[in-house]
């Protein structure tokens, strides 16, 4: 078995982040202006947003929050002198921030579909619906309006608190998880049926899932919460309550999957089985049970995603999942195929390239550009990222 | 709606246009996938690439009094140089996608077609090619169709044969109809003697034990590529004959549109020369019998008329996932001659 984690691949992860942060400086240097200038620009900007936002908010108490940004838009935008480049600046440093939120929600759902890879090989094209199913799924269970099951006629209301919703919506999601591994793929596997007819089957199950679910919910914007949300405003970046709330949940997730697979002694089998099956099973592990795990902690994590994915895009629908689901396979791709660290890695990546490129591109573009990179990487480095350099093909 | 209009809209499925232009796309899906084992999952892409080619092609020319280059053109040239032009972005989009995945493991073709795919659908519906490409809403039919419906020896004015009315040359037409069909038949025609030929012995090894062909000195990355490129331009050649029916809608050609071709092909049987026909048939003349019964049987306080659009495409899922584990050779396939495999 390997050791935890390989040294060459953690380099190179380093090295990519510096490269990253080393573009990213050069840019906010040379187009920005130069550092000095830039940061007292931001400072003096910052002191007029704030002096505006305060008048503004002095002159009509009653004005609500929006409105007041709104204000200090316009006033970054109108203000003389160094403000374009600010505002550029801000720009950037917000589309960051964003950009790495995005990716943790993504990396949500992309460990899970890495590690069900590199435990089975099945490429999940079904994994998109797991997405949308925990967002749907917990909107259901939360929303005070009236809901129905498909081809029951009864309407009624659940109504559940939003964090009950949540939880309830991860566990059941989990045990789908269960319940296609049971039912469906462990079969499969049994039959000895390949890995590409196992890859169709799934697109099947992914059609048939989209569809259950907006036959369920209909094709309408589903709103999680209704609550209007807080904002700060720090430095250059503006960030909502809940986006400070979806990060601390996504991270911590994700450092809890990484110590499971690190440290205990069931994330380890998992690794082994990932490695390789065969010589994992030689070796005394329940290859069938590890899968099973996996199974049940992809699909939980990807419902975790999905229910932060609607309160960061602030809505969500049937084909939430089915939109995101070109950027999971982009950053499991990017990361190497079967790395779960990989993926985390890719869907980071994946995360600030698709909302830093707004900032030349039209943003209808965003996950186009992502696509692009997808192709990109497979000419010049197939295994991506973190991916051993092996012959694939 | 009663039975004998259903069955009359059903037998209308079995040759309306879009069912030629389906199997058209399967036929070429075939080329990929039958012949060759190619996990092609964007050729929805194909087929947009190709009615953007012919519907930009033909607008501008319209909207240039019928001139090109000065030189005007007939409405029969018109007609040429678009599909000319669809033909060519396909073979260009074929090469681009062959060039870095062919060399890999089967897989990774399915994701880079698939998102090449939606790249195609991503630019295409994106605002900043608005002039070009007409964003989300696509090209209107009035604006390419002309020099197309100009060409057609039918009547200007609805023609009824046996129980089926449609238009003689407009839209959906008897003129498009026999046009599309015999795209069809050529296409099947092609695939047969192709399939047939040296080069589709080699194309059937390449899908069996590509090591085992490549040890015997031939280029199996060339003749991929040759494949991916013929069935992209057939698929291609389906999009375009699809737009004649509908419009240039970019959203009608996402991934379900891919996934559906596929349904279609594995029903009928990949690797088989009726086979994309008959599952292009079957498949489109089951959705509309499906929606019917489904409309006249189940009461609407259980199944809502909104509802019965996802709630077909849903058995069509389904079908898919029961015909790749019971019967992945479809109707008309040999098992032997099994596309699905490892490698």
């Amino acid at each position: 078995m390997k050791a935890a984690l390989d040294t060459r691949a953690v380099v190179r992860a380093g090295v990519i982040l510096v490269v990253v942060a080393l573009a990213v400086t050069l840019y906010s240097t040379f187009i920005g202006g130069a550092g000095s200038d830039s940061s007292r620009a931001i400072s003096a900007a910052g002191a007029t947003t704030s002096t505006i936002t305060t008048t503004a908010i002095n002159e009509a108490p009653n004005t609500p929050l929006i409105q007041a940004g709104v204000n200090t838009d316009v006033a970054t935008a109108t203000a003389p002198g160094p403000a374009p480049a600010t505002s550029e600046n801000n720009r950037l440093a917000q589309n960051i921030v964003n950009g790495i939120t995005f990716g943790l929600l993504l990396a949500l759902a992309s460990v899970g579909l890495s590690l069900i890879y590199g435990t089975t090989g099945l490429s999940n094209f079904a994994h998109g619906e797991q997405v949308s199913f925990g967002a749907v799924l917990t909107y259901f269970l939360a929303t005070s309006d009236k809901v129905s099951l498909p081809l029951i006629p009864l309407k009624f209301t659940i109504g559940l608190p939003l964090i009950v919703a949540a939880i309830a919506a991860v566990l059941i999601s989990g045990g789908t998880g269960w319940l296609q591994n049971k039912f469906l793929w462990s079969p499969l596997r049994r039959k000895h049926v390949g890995v590409v007819q196992q890859m169709i089957v799934s697109i099947g199950l992914s059609l048939a899932l989209v569809n259950l679910l907006q036959w369920w919910m209909g094709g309408g914007k589903l709103r999680l919460s209704t609550s209007i949300d807080t904002r700060h405003h720090w430095g250059p970046i503006d960030i909502s309550n809940q986006t400070i709330i979806s990060m601390v949940i996504s991270i911590a997730c994700l450092l809890g999957v990484s110590w499971f697979l690190l440290y205990t002694r069931l994330g380890r089998a998992t690794r082994a089985v990932s490695d390789n099956p065969s010589l994992a099973a030689a070796s005394g592990i329940k290859v069938d049970s590890i899968v099973r795990l996996v199974w049940i902690l992809a699909t939980s994590l990807a419902a975790v995603g999905g229910i932060l994915l609607a309160l960061y895009e602030q809505a969500t629908s049937f084909d939430a999942g089915a939109r995101v689901l070109l950027l999971m396979f982009a950053a499991v791709t990017l990361g190497g195929l079967g790395q779960p660290f990989g993926a985390l890695v890719g869907s980071l990546v994946i995360g600030v390239v698709v909302e830093v490129s707004t900032l030349w591109l039209p943003p209808d573009l965003k996950f186009a550009t992502a696509l692009g990179i997808l192709i990109v990487v497979l000419l010049f480095r197939p295994q991506g990222i973190l991916g051993r350099s092996e012959r694939v093909g | 709606m009663d039975f004998a209009g259903l069955l009359t809209d059903a037998g209308r499925e079995l040759f309306a246009p879009t069912t030629a232009a389906f199997a058209l796309a399967a036929i070429g899906l075939n080329f990929h996938f039958g012949l060759t084992g190619l996990l092609n999952m964007g050729q929805a892409g194909f087929m947009l690439l190709g009615m953007y080619g012919y519907a930009i092609t033909v607008r501008e020319i319209e909207q240039h009094d019928g001139q090109l280059f000065g030189i005007t053109m007939a409405a029969g040239a018109t007609v040429a140089i678009g599909f000319l032009v669809a033909i060519v972005l396909a073979v260009l989009f074929g090469l681009l996608l062959g060039w870095p995945t062919l060399k890999l493991r089967g897989d990774y073709l399915a994701i880079v077609t698939i998102a090449a795919a939606e790249m195609v659908r991503f630019l295409g519906r994106s605002q900043s090619f608005k002039d070009l490409t007409g964003g989300s809403t696509g090209i209107r039919g009035k604006d390419f169709k002309g020099p197309f419906e100009s060409l057609s020896p039918f009547p200007d004015r609805q023609v009824t044969i046996g129980p089926f009315t449609m238009h003689g040359s407009v839209s959906t037409s008897w003129w498009l109809v026999v046009v599309s069909w015999s795209v069809v038949a050529l296409a099947a025609l092609l695939f047969w003697r192709l399939s047939r030929s040296p080069w589709g012995r080699v194309l059937k090894g390449v899908r069996e034990d590509e090591d085992a062909v490549r040890s015997l000195g031939k280029n199996v990355y060339g003749y991929k590529m040759q494949a991916l490129v013929l069935g992209g331009v057939i698929g291609a050649l389906g999009g375009v004959l699809w737009s004649f029916g509908n419009a240039v809608a970019p959203d009608s050609m996402g991934r379900p549109t891919t996934f559906w071709i596929w349904t279609l092909l594995l029903l009928g049987g990949a690797a088989t020369v009726f086979g994309p026909i008959l599952g292009s048939a079957l498949f489109w003349t089951a959705l509309v019998i499906v929606k019917g019964l489904a409309a006249m049987f189940i009461p609407t306080d259980w199944l809502a008329p909104t509802q019965l659009e996802p709630f077909s495409l849903m058995l069509v899922g389904v079908t898919l996932m029961l015909l790749v584990i019971f019967r992945p050779q479809g109707i008309l396939g040999d098992r032997r001659e099994l596309a699905i495999n490892d490698r």
